[in-house]
C-alpha cells in the first residue's frame, strides 16, 4: 500500500481475481448486471443503494474504523488504529474488511473512504458514528492540539466542552478571524486557536482533531470491541441434547403424521394462497398441537417441498403434500429432520406473524405468500450462530437470554430494522419447536448442521433418537404398549388389529372390538390373530384380550369359496332368506346353495350395487380370498421445481466466476483503446465522474445548458448522485450542479475533450 | 442414551414400565405431580394434569424439580413443548396470594402485576374485590375467600391461601394406642394433612381413612365437625373414634335424620345437611352451632354439591378431605382443589396392598347368553329399559346360585341395582336382603350378624355401596350396577379389600348378559379394574365349575 492508487477502479485492477470474487460475494448487488469493466464496478460501488447495502452489513466496530477513516480524510492504517479505541488487531480485522468491501481504498495520501460514504454513515453512536466533523486539513499533529487546548481559559474550555458534548456545532455572532492575542471572548479564543472553525453564516464547529483530542485521542470515548455478552445459565449437554433431539423427532413424526392426513382430506388453499384460519385450527387440534406449532410445521413442510397446492377432486385449490412425501417417509427421522432444518434455515418465511393482524387489519394466514421477510433468512443465521457460540450445554438465560441476544445482533447489524427484536424472538422459539435447540441451548447435532456437515448432523441425531423396537407389551386393559419406536412393518400390522391412543416415542394401542372386527374384514383369521399376539407380545397374551378376539370372532363369520358369477353367504339364515324372498331381488338369479349360502348369475359389478339398494351391507372377497378394503386415495401434488436438487448455490458460484471474468476482459478492452481519446459511453461518463470525484483530479467536461448552448468547463467533481453531478465549476469559481444527462464529453483537464458519443 | 423406566409422551401421558429395575424410584418421584390414569400388569400411565401440576406446587414442589425428574427417569428424549408447559403451568399457581392484612383484613395480594390487572378485569370476579390498596395488592371481601379460590382457578390462576385458620374451640383428643398402632402410611398421610394446613389424603377403601381422621383430630385438638355420607356411616365413625381415641361417647353427638344431637365431636350427613324445606337449608346453624376446629369430609368424591357452596363460606376453618379417588362422575374435580385444598397424601392402591393391609381380588366377568326368548324382548324393547331387561335377566339367577355353591363357607355379599332383583335373589338363595327402605336398625342388626360370621349371604342393595364396614366379605357377585360408573366399582371392590384373615385372595364377580348393553357397560367396569392391576378374567357361564 507504500505508494497507492490513483482512483478505487485502479486498486480494483490491481486486486487478483480471488479478491475480486470475495468483494463481488459480499457485494452481490454488485455483480448483477455484470459491470464491464473495473471502472464501471467502481462507480457502482459507490451509488448510494449499493453503499447503503454494504453499510447495513457493518458490525458496529466496523462502523467505528469507517467511521475514523472519514474523520480523518487521508490517513495511514497506523494512525487510524490509535484513533479507534479498541484493540489494535481487532481493528486491523475490520479495516481489512471495510477494504476488501471497497468502502475504503488505499490513494497514495493514504486511507479514503469511498466517496458517498460520509454521507451515508447516520445515525448515533449505536451505529458507530462519532458525530466528529472532518480533521482540518492540514492536519495539526495532536502535540499541538493539547498545547492550543491547556493555553484556554476555564469559561473557552467549558464552552468548548459543551460544543462538543452538544453536536459539535454552535453559532456565534462574533468576529470569526482574530489573533490569540486579541481574543476579548471565549469563542474568539477558540477561534482564533483553530479549536473551533467557521462554517460560514455565523456557524463554528468543532474540528475531528480537536473532537479526538478532546475525547482522549479516539473518535469514541467507549470501547469500540466491547462485544455485548450473552445472558446464558449452564443446563448440560446431554439435557440439551435430550430435550431437542425428543421435538427433534416429535416433529419428524408430527409432520409425517399431518402430511399423511392432508394427503387424505386436502385442505383447501385461499385464493390469496394461504391456509384458511378454521383449517389451521382444525388441524391444529386434530394433531394436538398449538396454531402458532402447527403454522411453523406446515411452512417449513412447504420450504421443504413437501406440500405444495393442486387441484382437488372438485377443481379447487388444496394444499397437498407432493410426490415427494413418498420418498421422504422412507428416510430416516434423522436424515428426515436434517432435510427439514436446511429448508428451515434457507427460509425467508415468517411464521411467527399467523394469527396476528397486518397494519391493515387483514389476519395472515399460515402459507400465505406474503409472509416473507427479507432480513429473515440473515437473522435467523445470526442467531443461531450467536447460540453456536456458546460452549455445548450453554443456554441462553431465561427472561434475560433473549434480550442479550437482540443487543449482540443490534451490536453485529447496527443499521438494520427495528423488527429485529421480533424476528429474533421468532427464531429462537422455531428453534426449540422444531428441535434445533433444547432448553435455549443449540444442540450438539444442530451444531454440525450449522457448520455445513449434513452427514455427521444426521449421524449425531439418529443416536440420540430411539431405537425401534420389535415387540409390545399387552395388558389385561386391552392396551398394547409399544416401549418406543415400532419396526414400521409391525407398526402398520398393528395399526389394523388395534387403535392407537397416544401417540409419541411410544405408542399406545387399544384392542377393542371394532379394531379386531376391522382386523378379520382384512382378511385375518382368529387362529392368525392369536398367532400374531403371541408373537410381537414379550409377555403372556392376557386372558381378556384372547376372548375379545375370539368374541369378536363368534360374530364375524368363517370363510366360503364360490364358483357362480357371485356367491352371497352370511352366517344369518335369515338375512339370506329375506334377500331371496325380497321382491325386487328376482333379477339377480339368486339360488340357495346351502342353508347359509346364496349363489348369483349376475356378476359382481351388477350385484354389488342392487345388494347395496336393497339394504344389505356386502363386501368383496378377491380370487385370493382377501376382501378389498376401501381405502381412500391418498393424493400428491407435484414437487415445485426449486426443490429438485440444490443447484442454486453452486450456480451462484459460478455466477460470480463469470462476472469476474467479464469485468476482466472489460478492463483489457479499456487498456487497449488509444489512451487520450476517451470515447465515452453514458456509463463511462459517469464512471469518469465518478473516479475523478473520488480522486479529486478536475476533470474537462462538455455541458449543454436548458438554452442548448454547448459550454466545455473544467469542474472538480465532488459527488454523483441520482444523475446530478455536483462540482466546483473553475469558471464561475462555484460550487454547482450539473444534470449528467446533459453532459455530452467527460475528458481530462488539460488534454483534449474527447469526442461525445 | 437413558434407560429409564419412563417414557414421556408429547401428550402429557408418562408411561412407566413396572418391571424396571428403577421403576419403583420413578413412581416415588414422579408421585408428587403426575395422576395415575391406570395401572394394568406391566406399563402404567401417570398423566400430567393442570391440577397434579398445581398439587406438587403446593406440596412445595418447583417446576424445575418436576423437569429434572422427567428428564432423570426418561428413557427417551423429551418434547420441548411439554417442559415448557409444565414450567408455564407451575408458575401460575401461587403468583396469586390471599393474606391476612392489619388493616382491610383479607386481601388478594399479587407477585405479578401483569396478572391481578387480567384477574381485576374478570367479570366473575369484580364482585368479590373491594378496594384496590396499592398496585399489587386488593382487599377481598371476606365471605369470598373460597368463591374467589374457585373462581381464580377457573381462570386459571389459583390463588395460594395464606390467610391462615381460625384455632377454634379447643378440645382434648389423643389416639388411644393401648393395642393398637398407626400404620406408618396413616401417620404420615395425618402429618402431610396438617402441614399442609388444609387439603385431600387419598387412600383406598379398607387403608384405614377413618384412623387418618382421627389422627387429624389429634393434631388440632379442637372441636370437630364430620361429614359423612349417611347414618350408618356416621355410627361406624363414632364407634371407631370411641375405640381408638380418648373421646367418650357423650363427647361425641350425631346429627342425623334421627338424632340431632351437636358436640364437641359432631358427625353429621351430607343428606341432613342439603335437607331443604322452603328452599331453605334447615340445618345450616349447625356449621355455625361451635367454633369448630376442623371439618372432616368423608368420601369427599361424593360431595354434593350444596356442601362446596357451604364449604365456600368455611374457608377459615382447617378442612381435611378423605378419599378413595379424586375422580369425580361430575368433573369437579377443581372445586374440591380450590375449597377442600390440594391433595396432600396419595398412595397408589398396589402398593397398600403389597404391604399387606387390604385383601388382593381376583376379578371375573361371567358373561351369561340370553334365551332366544328375552332376547327377543329384549330387542323390542325401548332403549331405556334395555339395561334393566338385560341386568335382570333370569339366567343370572342359575349363576349366582353357582358361584355361592363354589365358595362355600366364605362370606358372601351379592350386589344389585334393581330392587325386584334382588328380592328375587333373596328368595332364591335364602338370605337377608338389605335395601333402601330397610330401617337403619335392620340394616345395623344383619352387617353386625354379617360380620360376626352369624350370616354367611347378604343380598345388598346401593346403599352398602358407601362407608360400610364389612371386613370379613370375601366374595362379592355383582348382578346389576349404576350403568358402568367407575366409582361405584372401586366402591364395591372396596367392600371387599378390607385386611383378611391368612391373606386370602377375594374374589370378586361380575354376571353380565352377552351381546347387550349390559355387557358393554361391563367393558368400563373391566377396564377400570383391569386399569387398577387387578387380574381380570372373562368366563362364560357354561363353563364355570357347577
Amino acid at each position: 500500500m507504500a505508494e497507492g492508487f490513483r482512483s478505487l477502479a485502479d486498486q480494483l485492477r490491481s486486486w487478483p481475481d480471488e479478491r475480486l470474487s470475495l468483494l463481488l460475494t459480499e457485494r452481490p448487488d454488485l455483480a448483477s448486471p455484470a459491470p464491464h469493466d473495473s471502472g464501471q464496478l467502481a462507480s457502482r460501488a459507490a451509488t448510494r443503494a449499493s453503499l447503503q447495502r454494504a453499510l447495513d452489513q457493518l458490525s458496529r466496530l466496523e462502523l467505528t474504523v469507517l467511521d475514523a477513516v472519514v474523520v480523518s480524510g487521508h490517513t495511514s492504517p497506523e494512525v487510524l488504529t490509535t484513533r479507534v479505541k479498541a484493540e489494535p488487531s481487532v481493528v486491523a480485522a475490520a479495516l481489512e474488511r471495510l477494504v476488501s468491501m471497497a468502502l475504503v481504498w488505499e490513494s497514495s495520501a493514504g486511507l479514503r473512504p469511498l466517496t458517498g460514504v460520509a454521507e451515508a454513515l447516520v445515525g448515533g453512536p449505536e451505529a458507530g458514528v462519532s458525530g466528529l466533523r472532518p480533521c482540518s486539513s492540514p492536519e495539526p499533529t495532536r502535540r499541538e492540539v493539547e498545547a492550543r487546548l491547556a493555553e484556554l481559559s476555564a469559561p473557552a474550555r467549558a464552552m468548548l466542552d459543551h460544543v462538543e458534548a452538544h453536536g459539535g456545532e454552535a453559532t456565534t455572532g462574533g468576529r470569526h478571524t482574530v489573533l490569540p492575542a486579541d481574543a476579548a471572548t471565549p469563542a474568539e479564543e477558540l477561534l482564533s486557536r483553530r479549536l473551533l472553525t467557521p462554517r460560514g453564516s455565523g456557524t463554528v464547529v468543532v474540528p475531528g482533531e480537536v473532537g479526538i483530542a478532546l475525547r482522549g485521542g479516539h473518535t469514541t470515548r467507549e470501547p469500540a470491541d466491547d462485544v455485548p455478552a450473552l445472558a446464558t445459565t449452564e443446563r448440560g449437554e446431554d439435557r440439551v441434547d435430550g430435550v431437542a433431539a425428543g421435538t427433534a423427532f416429535e416433529t419428524v413424526r408430527r409432520l409425517e403424521l399431518l402430511l399423511d392426513h392432508w394427503g387424505a382430506q386436502p385442505p383447501s388453499a385461499l385464493r390469496s394462497g394461504g391456509l384458511g384460519v378454521r383449517d389451521l385450527r382444525a388441524s391444529a387440534a386434530w394433531l394436538q398441537v398449538d396454531e402458532p406449532t402447527l403454522a411453523l410445521l406446515v411452512e417449513t413442510a412447504q420450504a421443504a417441498g413437501l406440500l405444495s397446492t393442486a387441484a382437488d377432486e372438485a377443481g379447487d385449490p388444496a394444499w397437498l403434500p407432493t410426490d415427494l412425501l413418498d420418498s421422504w417417509v422412507l428416510r430416516s427421522p434423522a436424515e428426515r429432520w436434517v432435510g427439514l432444518i436446511r429448508a428451515w434455515l434457507g427460509s425467508p418465511r415468517m411464521p411467527g406473524l399467523v394469527g396476528g393482524r397486518d397494519p391493515a387489519g387483514k389476519v395472515w394466514n399460515a402459507l400465505s405468500p406474503d409472509l416473507s421477510g427479507v432480513h429473515m433468512v440473515e437473522t435467523r443465521a445470526m442467531t443461531l450462530a450467536a447460540l453456536a457460540g456458546l460452549t455445548p450445554g450453554e443456554c441462553l438465560a431465561s427472561g434475560t437470554g433473549l434480550p442479550s441476544v437482540v443487543t449482540l445482533l443490534r451490536w453485529q447489524r447496527p443499521r438494520r430494522p427495528r423488527t429485529r427484536a421480533e424476528q429474533v424472538a421468532w427464531t429462537l422459539t422455531e428453534a426449540a419447536a422444531l428441535g434445533v435447540t433444547g432448553l435455549d441451548g443449540l444442540a450438539s447435532y444442530a451444531r454440525l448442521l450449522l457448520d455445513g456437515d449434513d452427514e455427521r448432523a444426521t449421524k449425531a441425531l439418529a443416536a440420540l433418537l430411539p431405537e425401534p423396537v420389535d415387540h409390545v407389551l399387552l395388558q389385561a386393559d386391552l392396551t398394547a404398549v409399544a416401549p418406543g419406536p415400532l419396526e414400521s412393518q409391525l407398526a402398520r400390522r398393528l395399526q389394523v388389529v388395534a387403535e392407537v391412543e397416544s401417540r409419541g416415542a411410544a405408542t399406545t394401542y387399544r384392542f377393542t372390538p371394532a379394531s379386531v372386527r376391522r382386523a378379520l374384514d382384512t382378511g385375518w383369521t382368529a387362529v392368525e390373530l392369536h398367532d400374531f399376539l403371541g408373537e410381537v407380545s414379550r409377555t403372556p397374551v392376557p386372558q381378556p384380550l384372547s376372548y375379545l378376539v375370539d368374541d369378536t370372532a363368534r360374530t364375524f363369520g368363517s370363510v366360503r369359496v364360490g364358483a357362480a358369477e357371485a356367491f352371497l353367504r352370511a352366517d344369518d339364515e335369515a338375512a339370506l332368506t329375506e334377500l331371496l324372498h325380497h321382491p325386487k331381488a328376482g333379477s339377480l338369479g339368486l339360488r340357495r346353495l346351502a342353508p347359509t349360502v346364496l349363489i348369483s348369475t349376475v356378476p359382481l359389478d351388477v350385484l354389488l350395487p342392487r345388494l347395496r339398494e336393497l339394504g344389505a351391507a356386502p363386501v368383496v372377497e378377491a380370487a385370493d380370498g382377501t376382501v378389498h378394503v376401501v381405502r381412500p386415495d391418498q393424493r400428491r401434488a407435484r414437487t415445485p421445481r426449486e426443490h429438485r436438487g440444490r443447484a442454486a448455490e453452486t450456480r451462484r458460484v459460478l455466477a460470480t466466476a463469470s462476472v469476474v471474468t467479464a469485468i476482466r476482459s472489460g478492463d483489457r478492452a479499456a487498456s487497449s483503446r488509444p489512451a487520450g481519446t476517451g470515447a465515452l459511453s453514458p456509463s463511462g461518463s459517469l464512471a469518469a465522474l465518478r473516479e475523478a470525484a473520488e480522486t479529486g483530479t478536475p476533470v474537462l467536461i462538455a455541458y449543454v445548458d436548458n438554452h442548448g448552448t454547448r459550454t466545455e468547463r473544467i469542474v472538480d467533481p465532488v459527488s454523483v448522485e441520482g444523475g446530478v453531478l455536483t462540482a466546483h465549476d473553475h469558471r464561475s469559481d462555484d460550487v454547482r450542479t450539473f444534470a449528467v444527462h446533459r453532459i455530452t464529453t467527460v475528458g481530462p483537464a488539460g488534454g483534449p475533450v474527447g469526442g461525445g458519443p | 442414551m437413558n434407560d429409564g423406566p419412563l417414557i414421556v409422551q408429547s401428550d402429557k401421558t408418562l408411561l412407566l414400565e413396572v418391571d424396571h429395575e428403577r421403576a419403583a424410584d420413578c413412581r416415588k418421584a414422579i408421585a408428587p405431580f403426575a395422576e395415575l390414569e391406570r395401572s394394568p400388569e406391566h406399563v402404567h400411565t401417570y398423566r400430567l394434569t393442570p391440577l397434579g401440576l398445581w398439587n406438587a406446587r403446593a406440596a412445595g414442589h418447583d417446576a424445575e424439580q418436576v423437569v429434572d425428574t422427567l428428564l432423570d427417569y426418561s428413557r427417551y428424549a423429551v418434547p420441548h413443548s411439554l417442559l415448557v408447559d409444565v414450567a408455564e403451568t407451575m408458575a401460575r399457581y401461587g403468583r396469586l396470594r390471599l393474606e391476612k392484612h392489619p388493616v382491610h383484613g383479607l386481601v388478594l395480594v399479587s407477585t405479578d402485576r401483569p396478572v391481578l390487572e387480567e384477574v381485576l378485569r374478570a367479570k366473575k370476579i369484580k364482585g368479590m374485590l373491594g378496594e384496590r390498596i396499592d398496585d399489587d395488592t386488593v382487599a377481598v371481601h371476606g365471605s369470598e375467600r373460597g368463591n374467589l379460590k374457585q373462581a381464580l382457578l377457573k381462570l386459571g390462576w389459583p390463588a395460594e391461601d395464606f390467610a391462615g385458620y381460625v384455632d377454634g374451640e379447643a378440645h382434648a383428643i389423643s389416639l388411644d394406642n393401648s393395642d393398637w398402632e398407626l400404620r406408618s402410611y396413616q401417620r404420615e398421610a395425618a402429618e402431610s394433612f396438617w402441614h399442609g394446613g388444609s387439603g385431600v389424603v387419598v387412600l383406598p377403601c379398607g387403608a384405614g381413612k377413618t384412623l387418618v381422621g382421627a389422627a387429624a383430630m389429634a393434631h388440632a385438638q379442637a372441636t370437630t365437625l364430620i361429614l359423612v355420607t349417611n347414618t350408618v356411616s356416621a355410627r361406624q365413625w363414632k364407634d371407631e373414634l370411641v375405640r381408638r381415641t380418648t373421646l367418650t361417647e357423650d363427647e361425641i353427638g350425631e346429627y342425623s335424620g334421627s338424632v340431632k344431637e351437636i358436640r364437641p365431636v359432631t358427625i353429621a350427613t351430607y343428606q341432613v345437611l342439603t335437607t331443604r324445606r322452603g328452599g331453605v337449608y334447615k340445618h345450616l346453624e349447625l356449621l355455625d352451632a361451635r367454633d369448630w376446629g376442623l371439618i372432616v369430609y368423608d368420601e369427599v368424591h361424593l360431595l354434593p354439591a350444596p356442601i362446596f357452596r357451604m364449604t365456600a363460606d368455611l374457608q377459615a376453618r382447617r378442612r381435611i378431605g378423605l378419599t378413595a379417588t379424586l375422580v369425580r362422575e361430575d368433573g369437579r374435580e377443581g372445586d374440591v382443589f380450590s375449597l377442600i385444598g390440594p391433595k396432600r397424601y396419595d398412595a397408589p392402591w398396589k402398593d397398600i396392598e403389597s404391604q399387606g393391609w387390604i385383601a388382593p381380588a381376583d376379578c371375573v366377568e361371567v358373561r351369561v347368553t340370553l334365551p332366544t326368548d328375552e332376547r327377543l324382548v329384549y330387542a323390542t324393547a325401548e332403549p331405556e329399559e334395555r339395561y334393566r331387561l338385560a341386568s335382570c335377566t333370569h339366567q343370572k339367577l342359575q349363576v349366582v346360585r353357582d358361584l355361592v355353591a363354589a365358595h362355600p363357607g366364605q362370606p358372601t355379599l351379592v350386589i344389585g341395582q334393581y330392587i325386584e332383583q334382588l328380592d328375587e335373589l333373596a328368595a332364591a338363595l335364602d338370605a337377608p336382603v338389605i335395601k333402601g327402605e330397610t330401617p337403619v336398625k335392620e340394616r345395623q342388626r344383619l352387617f353386625d350378624a354379617f360380620r360376626s360370621g352369624e350370616i354367611g349371604l347378604l343380598v345388598v342393595s346401593k346403599v352398602a355401596n358407601f362407608s360400610i364396614d364389612l371386613p370379613s366379605a370375601e366374595v362379592a357377585i355383582q348382578v346389576s350396577g349404576s350403568f358402568g360408573s367407575r366409582q361405584e366399582e372401586a366402591q364395591r371392590l372396596g367392600r371387599l379389600l378390607r385386611p383378611k384373615s391368612e391373606g386370602k385372595t377375594a374374589h370378586f364377580y361380575t354376571v353380565v348378559s352377552r351381546d347387550t348393553v349390559d355387557a358393554e357397560f361391563a367393558q368400563n367396569r373391566q377396564r377400570f379394574l383391569a386399569e387398577q392391576g387387578y387380574a381380570y378374567r372373562i368366563v362364560d357361564a357354561e363353563d364355570l365349575p357347577a
